[in-house]
């Protein structure tokens, strides 16, 4: 198996998505729906994927950097109405951009108590996860209440970006998905979903993922940036300059939570509405966690936590009624069964005996239904993100100093 | 030709303290310059100072001739001058490359990081020094002797001429030693000043050129490694005081209260920190552990109070297995401890003292009852402890924070005796604390073994071993090499003994199987 390890990232997790579209396209032919591999349901996912996607790069710079940033989801709170105001003064990019300092003065804030005053770092996260809301209903009641469409927790409508087809290649996916051979047309329909009719945000937030893998590991200021969240008393033996280097890291992570909001506002919801976030900056931690601390693993991390929820908006409609979303038990159900012989082999008892659980739970709740539950897809996020931490967090390895306080000179 | 480094009246004081004294030293270029002395004689403050980490209050510093100021560590990197620390300055999930470059990265512009060029130029100053590395090997895979390869690379990478070197060998095996001395001789050979900071005199002699030794923040003497030996230096480096805590007449009994048997505790490396230590201490008795902090002092006494646990072997209190019992069960059973760290392990420093008293005999009369801490009792028996042990403060509800270091360990002892064990652990009972109140805990020691506690002493101060010890072992590299009686020793000879010179003379002069035995019973 050590030619699997001696693999580039990217060729790894593209053997992974080649496997997964491989087992969907499997349960899709004896469940009876075709949504599973759509390109509805691609589209959707990327595009709810973003938001995930940005929170988690942003934590995959602050923990680089050695700050636990759980406050994510407070910096994308401020992304939100800043993105809403920006938008309504400026249009769609002056909301991206208005959303991108929202966030980063966030981060600002978030870097002031943890690097210079040492607060806790847990504490001033959830601190700007209480002061966020708080802070952009006041802003809403100044701002917003007064025209129209807006109240004291809503903005007037805003405009999104406009969207694009990459010529070419979409049409060449569409004539590979057209010629119906099993799995491999699968594979071009749902491919064709993530070129067809991509907003210019959604394909700037797919550009930070090569931006932020380029930058922390082939630039000069990512190797000072993540020294600091490894071992900051080396850097500063060799001049680094660590607090420098850990407020540029928090800043960019508020800056991109804050692109998150903006996103949610701009391309998802086409307003502000206070609690609009719901979650997205935890789940992008825990897309951070699932891709290992790695650019490209958080972008895995945000298409397969955001796959059930796009999934349900084409499937909860007139013509349909949750057959796809319960055909993703019977995926649940035989992922585990994999990763149960996989514990199996490897000799780890209590794995075999969850994973085999969880499985024998998912095929039941297959079988005995014939729709899924309204609930079960805003559900199904948040349970992936428990299943796949629980099996994958063992091998996990983040930076060393990431949420230890750090003061100059003490060794 | 200028000396390399040379250093003239430095001077570093720290409240309370002078860590340096007035000191001088002349490193000339191209040899190896060894600088011993015992633990906090201030050798690394020294060094801190000549790598720009801390300034001097006192004192000039010329590097080649020239007069120098540093400000930070960058500005010694730029005269040539790198430290390889104690403890290695390297990120473990990062790659040889990486942190041999991080703050000095050659880039293509733009901030890129030319690697290509960076490994060039590694490849370049390890051919030209002898020493090679992978450069996309991830740090913690290699070994803690390859890990110090790297870190000299780190160093002779930024170009450094001056090679401080903080007690290499302390991490090292012998194998490494040999290695890592290979190197430096290679380093030497192609024109490198290396300043070697150790204590263990063999390996100093083995190495150097020059040795300078320093005790107590003085320089004593800069001597010529030919024109000494390891006695000599072993006499420079502890000086000749006079014993004065003398016991009296020996209360030593027959019954063996404690018993270490082929006691094994692996660090986290899976190196024997202690090795195969066995010893009795029976009641009556002071049986005192001399040996260089590091040596395995503190991991042994760890596994006989039950804070770490043992690897293999076995310790029993008046005949019972205690080795697998709970840090409680071993306390409840009669064991007392004096922890060498009175801030860290000993005190709740912001807790007031009837607190502190009550801390580790919590669970029964006179501080709780049943379920409940007795308030009322727990005072008035630390007020007992106040009056009878000396302990100067206004009254039992003031914070030990506000007690000086000689009242803070006077409430431990007294904590710790009051309880009435049978075997007391006292590390580096009187570290720190004024010359009246290492009297008072002398006396109470003392005391306490006529009423026929057994007590095991860990010291640095020699003195006070020599004085207050029945027995003496000598306890280096983890294992007890030597039993020796205090009434024939003197404070350099067992000098000698703590820092490995005097194993290897005795050997050759006067073994005596018995003497190296590892068991003074």
């Amino acid at each position: 198996m050590t030619w699997l390890t001696n693999l580039p990232a990217w060729a790894r997790w593209a053997g992974a998505a080649a496997l997964g579209m491989l087992l969907l396209t499997i349960v899709q032919s004896v469940s009876g729906t075709e949504l599973l591999t759509e390109e509805g349901t691609a589209q959707a996912m990327v595009r709810w994927s973003i938001p995930i996607l940005l929170a988690g790069l942003g934590g995959l710079y602050s923990e680089r950097a050695g700050i636990v940033n759980i406050g994510l989801e407070g910096m994308m709170i401020l992304g939100t109405w800043f993105g809403a105001w920006g938008a309504l003064n400026w249009g769609p990019w002056g909301g991206l951009l208005a959303g991108l300092v929202g966030g980063a003065l966030g981060g600002l804030l978030h870097a002031i108590a943890t690097v210079s005053f040492g607060v806790d770092q847990i504490i001033s996260g959830v601190a700007i996860n209480i002061l966020a809301p708080g802070l952009t209903r006041y802003l809403s009641e100044r701002v917003f209440s007064g025209e129209a469409g807006g109240s004291v927790s809503q903005s007037p409508r805003v405009d999104g970006f406009d969207s694009f087809t990459v010529p070419g290649l979409a049409d060449g996916l569409g004539t590979i998905r057209d010629q119906d051979i099993f799995w491999i047309s699968d594979m071009a329909g749902f491919a064709r979903g993530l070129v067809a009719e991509m907003s210019f945000f959604t394909l700037f937030g797919l550009l930070m993922v090569p931006l932020s893998g380029w930058l922390l590991w082939k630039t000069k200021v990512g190797l000072r940036l993540r020294i600091c969240g490894e071992n900051p008393i080396a850097g500063e033996s060799l001049g680094v300059n660590i607090y420098g280097h850990k407020y540029l890291g928090v800043i960019i992570s508020g800056a991109l939570s804050g692109l998150a909001g903006a996103f949610i506002v701009l391309e998802l919801a086409g307003l502000y509405r206070g609690g609009q976030t719901t979650g997205r900056g935890f789940i992008g931690l825990a897309a951070l966690v699932f891709g290992n601390w790695r650019a490209i693993g958080v972008l895995a991390g945000s298409l397969l936590f955001s796959y059930p929820f796009g999934l349900s908006l084409v499937d909860f409609n007139a013509e349909s009624s949750g057959e796809a979303t319960r055909a993703v038990l019977l995926v649940i159900a035989i992922a585990l069964v994999g990763v149960a012989v996989w514990a199996f082999r490897a000799n780890k008892r209590n794995d075999v005996i969850l994973a085999g659980l969880i499985a024998a739970i998912a095929l039941i709740w297959y079988l005995s239904t014939d729709t899924a539950a309204s609930w079960l897809p805003n559900t199904m996020p948040y349970a992936l993100v428990l299943i796949v931490l629980f099996f994958a967090s063992q091998r996990l390895r983040g930076p060393r100093t990431a949420g230890l306080p750090y003061r100059k000179g003490e060794t | 030709m200028a000396p390399a480094i040379e250093l003239i009246g430095i001077t570093k004081r720290f409240p309370g303290v002078i860590a340096n004294d007035n000191i001088n030293l002349t490193v000339e270029e191209g040899e190896v310059h060894a600088i011993c002395g015992e633990n906090g004689a201030g050798k690394s403050t020294l060094m801190k100072i000549l790598y720009g980490m801390q300034p001097a209050d006192e004192g000039v510093m010329k590097v080649f001739g020239e007069e120098v100021t540093f400000g930070s560590p960058n500005d010694a990197i730029d005269r040539g001058i790198g430290m390889v620390h104690q403890h290695l300055m390297l990120a473990d999930q990062m790659s040889v490359i990486e942190n041999v470059i991080l703050g000095s990265e050659p880039t293509k512009g733009g901030g890129i990081i030319d690697f290509d060029a960076a490994k060039a130029h590694l490849a370049e100053v390890g051919s030209a020094y002898g020493l090679t590395v992978d450069p996309d090997d991830m740090i913690d895979t290699l070994e803690i002797g390859e890990r110090q390869r790297v870190e000299i690379i780190k160093v002779l990478y930024r170009g450094a001429k001056v090679l401080i070197l903080d007690e290499p060998t302390a991490v090292l095996v012998p194998q490494e030693v040999e290695e890592l001395f290979n190197n430096l001789r290679e380093l030497k050979a192609d024109g490198a000043t290396i300043i070697f900071i150790d204590h263990k005199l063999q390996e100093v002699l083995e190495i150097s050129d020059s040795i300078t030794v320093i005790r107590r923040g003085k320089t004593i003497a800069t001597v010529k490694a030919s024109d000494v030996t390891a006695g000599d230096l072993a006499e420079l480096m502890v000086g000749e005081e006079l014993p004065s805590p003398a016991t009296g007449d020996s209360t030593v009994t027959t019954d063996v209260a404690l018993e270490v048997n082929g006691l094994t505790v692996l660090d986290d490396d899976e190196r024997a920190v202690v090795d195969d230590v066995s010893l009795k201490v029976h009641r009556g008795e002071i049986l005192g552990i001399a040996g260089i902090e590091g040596n395995g002092q503190s991991e042994l006494i760890n596994a006989i109070v039950g804070t770490w646990s043992a690897n293999s072997g076995n310790v029993r209190m008046a005949g019972k297995d205690i080795t697998t019992a709970s840090v409680r069960d071993r306390r409840e059973a009669g064991l007392g401890y004096v922890p060498q760290d009175r801030h860290r392990e000993g005190l709740l420093l912001d807790a007031p003292l009837w607190e502190n008293a009550a801390l580790g005999h919590q669970t029964g009369a006179p501080y709780s009852k049943g379920f409940w801490i007795d308030r009322a009792s727990s005072r008035d028996h630390t007020g007992t402890i106040r009056s009878e042990f000396d302990v100067r403060s206004p009254n039992v509800d003031v914070s030990a924070r506000a007690l000086s270091g000689g009242n803070q360990q006077k409430l431990i002892i007294g904590r710790e005796m009051t309880a009435h064990p049978d075997v007391l652990i006292a590390a580096h009972p009187t570290r720190g604390i004024d010359v009246g109140a290492q009297a008072d805990v002398w006396n109470q020691i003392r005391a306490a073994r006529a009423e026929g506690l057994a007590t095991l002493l860990i010291s640095a101060d020699l003195d006070e071993l020599i004085g207050l010890s029945d027995t003496i072992v000598v306890m280096y590299h983890g294992k007890l090499v030597a039993t020796l009686d205090p009434s024939e020793i003197d404070p350099r000879t067992l000098g000698s003994y703590m820092t490995g010179a005097a194993l290897s003379d005795a050997s050759a002069t006067d073994p005596g199987p018995s003497e190296l035995s590892g068991d003074p019973s």
